[in-house]
């Protein structure tokens, strides 16, 4: 059943397997004296997973992954992973509804897009597919301490990342007590189509005042800079993992990031609108070319007689004035026949960015960042879901989850501009997620 | 604080271990970095994305 | 089989005597009819694991088995599954721990004034052991004539374990912290929390070098293996009464009594047999495979 084990078993770990089928009853015996005695060494264990992701008008996605682990040696182990998604549907581009049709410019300059009146501008150029890849290698320098080390790649269309990571974990205290500290290294390209914009330039609609085609991309190009931009990560992750008594365990992670690049959104604009809430224009948005975040992360686990219960609290700043609260609270309860039910709450609360604007107003001074990108403002969040663990005829097992999210953006003070009050300038988001995974 | 080895019967139980969903955990990972502005603090993300 | 309740400052006690020592189950609470319940249950249980298993019964299974004259037996599940616990004893030892090999007790006597046998007494005797030449499945057992099992070295251990997880719903249901000691073999399970645990004095009948020993117990089990009654001493020589199936001879050199606390009784218990099986590098094979022990030289 639990064919995750890290590291290869030893006398006493395969005796307590044997002294488990022999109090359990369990008509499959005879297997487990198999497992008891052969080697975990060189076996393969797999995960595969499916997910359908919905959104309401909005973005749908399906995703595959596919892990494998590999033992080597006392403690050694290989970890794979491949996750491939493809993405349709449109996002919200950051302009805001307009009591009449409203047409756009596509973020490649080939063609143009329009928005019906009071309807929330939605870029439907987004189409794409994704491929990711991580490879792990974790094992033992001695009894006590153990090392991690780990690469991802991804790649989509018009974006790359490559990532290192290395991380070192110490047991103390009859292991009671676990002390990691880790650092992670990412390099990111980013290459849209049609290049980047230039910071909070008008964007070039064509109305017709464009003779020839040629005469539009000149108007164009000229809003556009480099091809190619780059964001590099650093990360440090500290973690301490405690086992309090019997039935709690608890984790406290502090991890601190510094990103440092082109973080705009290329695909984002704001619309400026005048004293009676009508677009005059429509511009590119901005943002500083560096964010330090730290991230405090707290998780408890407590068992009760029957079911186990999770409550994690992460609260996460950063420099560009963001803050959030996440909580996030599982209960896993146990059915018949190796079945499991898990309910799941989870709450999220962002402020918002300092350069964050719903609109920008004409006539005033352009500010030297701005972005209109709702999940840069304030915001409310709740998901709400449930996990139903299985055990398949061959003794493999699955789950299948299901997850509503629900997303309500809020303005951050009083309208600059009254006359918006009849558009809806936050609306909300409902997504629904399916996902199925298979043990083998 | 804490046990000794022979009192790890509920410890030892896939539920209790501190990351008991791995693959549940990349996805939702992946979904909350493509749809809110905070991210990470739990494990490295593994992997950015133009997503956000 | 009768019993004794009496009642101690924190916790109640029953007390009974089978598998040739003193068994005892404590629990945290007071409650007459409980207490009343859980020793019918237990007691009913111990005898009959007892019954069916010693080899000192006439007529129980494992007589049958070792008077089958080579023809196939009728078992049911339970021995099924303590016969595939033995086989993996038998693989994870290297054949060292074989519940075939108490036949070498006709010829090992292990009180004072025996002396040991002779080699050819040994090999007219050691193709009667070995696990291998038993076959079994769920239904049958099949045994060549002149074999002998014995499911001695792991049938306390085991009935301790099943008297845990026999009491356990109830007492969880209750909240009540239990201990189940036969003779040494012990198992512990929590109910309630803000409890100090058992003190239990590691004294085994046989052995009175532990009796010093005081452990601290709240969930878990500690089994010992080993004892400093059974030996002999010939020639100046200490005969210890450790057997090693594979030669016929006992294994010398290594520690007289093997302490081991685990999560169950059964691992503590085989954990312990297998540690004085490794005679000298007893203690190696403990640390090596990281379980907390006492040790007597």
């Amino acid at each position: 059943m639990q064919l995750n084990k890290k590291v290869k078993l030893s006398v006493a770990e395969k005796l307590a397997l044997a002294a488990t089928a022999l109090m359990s009853g369990a008509t499959g015996a005879a297997d487990t004296e198999d497992v008891a005695t052969e080697s975990k060494d060189n076996e393969w264990s797999f995960v595969g997973s499916v997910l359908a992701y919905n959104e309401t008008d909005r973005v749908q996605a399906v995703e595959l992954l596919f892990s494998a682990d590999k033992q080597y040696g006392d403690a050694g182990n290989l970890s794979l992973k491949v996750v491939l998604d493809a993405l349709t549907g449109a996002s919200a581009s950051g302009a805001i509804p307009q009591p009449t049709v409203q047409t756009f410019t596509r973020p490649s300059g080939n063609g143009q897009y329009t928005i019906a009146a009071y309807d929330t501008p939605l870029d439907d150029t987004f189409r794409d597919g994704r491929g990711q890849f991580n490879v792990s290698w974790t094992d033992a320098i001695d009894q006590d301490s153990r090392y991690t080390v780990g690469s991802n790649l991804s790649k989509e269309f018009d974006y790359l990342s490559l990532s290192f990571n290395g991380e070192y974990a110490r047991d103390f205290n009859k292991r009671n007590t676990t002390l990691s500290a880790g650092i992670s290294f990412a390099f990111d390209t980013v290459t849209p189509k049609g290049g980047m914009p230039i910071p909070l330039a008008t964007m070039v609609v064509d109305q017709g005042q464009f003779a020839t085609r040629d005469d539009f991309l000149t108007a164009f190009n000229a809003t556009r800079s480099a091809t190619e931009e780059n964001i590099d990560t650093t990360e440090l992750l500290l973690g301490w993992t405690q086992v309090v008594n019997r039935q709690m365990i608890m984790q406290f992670n502090y991890s601190y990031s510094d990103v440092n690049g082109y973080l705009t959104d290329p695909f984002k604009v704001l619309s400026v609108i005048d004293n009676n809430a009508q677009t005059q224009s429509i511009v590119y948005e901005n943002r500083p070319d560096s964010k330090k975040q730290h991230a405090f992360f707290a998780l408890g686990k407590y068992h009760l007689d029957e079911s186990v219960t999770s409550l994690s609290y992460r609260y996460v700043t950063n420099d560009w004035e963001l803050d959030s609260h996440t909580i996030d609270f599982k209960w896993h309860f146990y059915g018949d026949n190796n079945t499991f039910w898990e309910p799941h709450i989870r709450f999220y609360q962002q402020t918002a960015a300092e350069f964050y604007n719903t609109y920008l107003q004409d006539g005033q001074p352009l500010p030297e960042f701005a972005s209109a990108d709702y999940r840069l403002g304030d915001m409310d969040a709740i998901t709400l879901g449930i996990k139903y663990g299985f055990e398949l005829s061959g003794g493999n097992r699955a789950e299948i989850r299901a997850e509503y999210y629900n997303q309500t953006p809020k303005a951050n003070g009083p309208e600059l501009v009254a006359a918006t009050k009849g558009l809806d300038l936050y609306p909300e988001l409902d997504a629904v997620f399916l996902q199925f995974t298979y043990f083998f | 604080m804490g046990v000794e080895p022979w009192e790890r019967d509920l410890l030892a139980k896939p539920e209790m271990a501190i990351n008991s969903s791995p693959m549940d955990e990349s996805t939702d990972e992946h979904i909350y970095f493509s749809k809110e502005a905070s991210s990470g603090g739990k494990s490295f993300a593994g992997g950015g994305c133009g997503c956000n | 089989m009768t019993y004794q309740l009496s009642r101690e400052n924190q916790h109640s006690k029953i007390s009974f005597q089978a598998m040739a020592s003193p068994c005892e189950v404590l629990l945290t609470t007071f409650d007459q009819s409980l207490i009343k319940e859980i020793a019918e249950t237990t007691c009913s249980e111990t005898r009959r694991i007892e019954q069916k298993f010693s080899r000192y019964v006439k007529n129980n299974l494992c007589w049958q088995m070792n008077q089958s004259h080579g023809q196939p037996v009728t078992i049911d599940q339970e021995t099924f599954q303590l016969l595939n616990f033995a086989k993996n004893m038998y693989q994870l030892s290297d054949g060292k721990f074989d519940i075939t090999s108490g036949v070498l007790r006709k010829i090992w006597q292990f009180k004072p004034q025996a002396k040991p046998p002779s080699q050819i007494e040994i090999n007219n005797l050691l193709p009667l052991i070995g696990f291998e030449k038993i076959n079994y499945d769920e239904i049958t057992f099949t045994m060549p004539e002149g074999m002998e099992i014995d499911f001695g070295g792991i049938g306390k251990e085991y009935c301790v374990d099943f008297i845990t997880n026999t009491i356990t719903p109830i007492c969880k249901q209750h909240q009540i912290n239990f201990l189940v000691n036969f003779g040494g073999d012990l198992s512990a399970n929590q109910h309630k929390d803000n409890f100090e645990g058992w003190k239990v004095g590691l004294e085994n009948a046989d052995n009175p070098q532990l009796a010093d020993t005081v452990i601290d117990i709240k969930q878990g089990a500690v089994a010992t293996s080993g004892s400093t009654k059974r030996f002999f001493e010939y020639q100046g020589k200490t005969y210890s009464h450790i057997l090693n199936p594979l030669t016929g001879k006992t294994i010398e050199g290594g520690p007289r009594s093997v302490s081991v606390f685990a999560q169950s009784c059964v691992l503590a218990g085989s954990m312990s047999t297998l540690a004085l099986l490794q005679g000298a590098q007893a203690e190696d094979f403990l640390k090596e495979n990281q379980v907390k022990y006492i040790c007597c030289w």
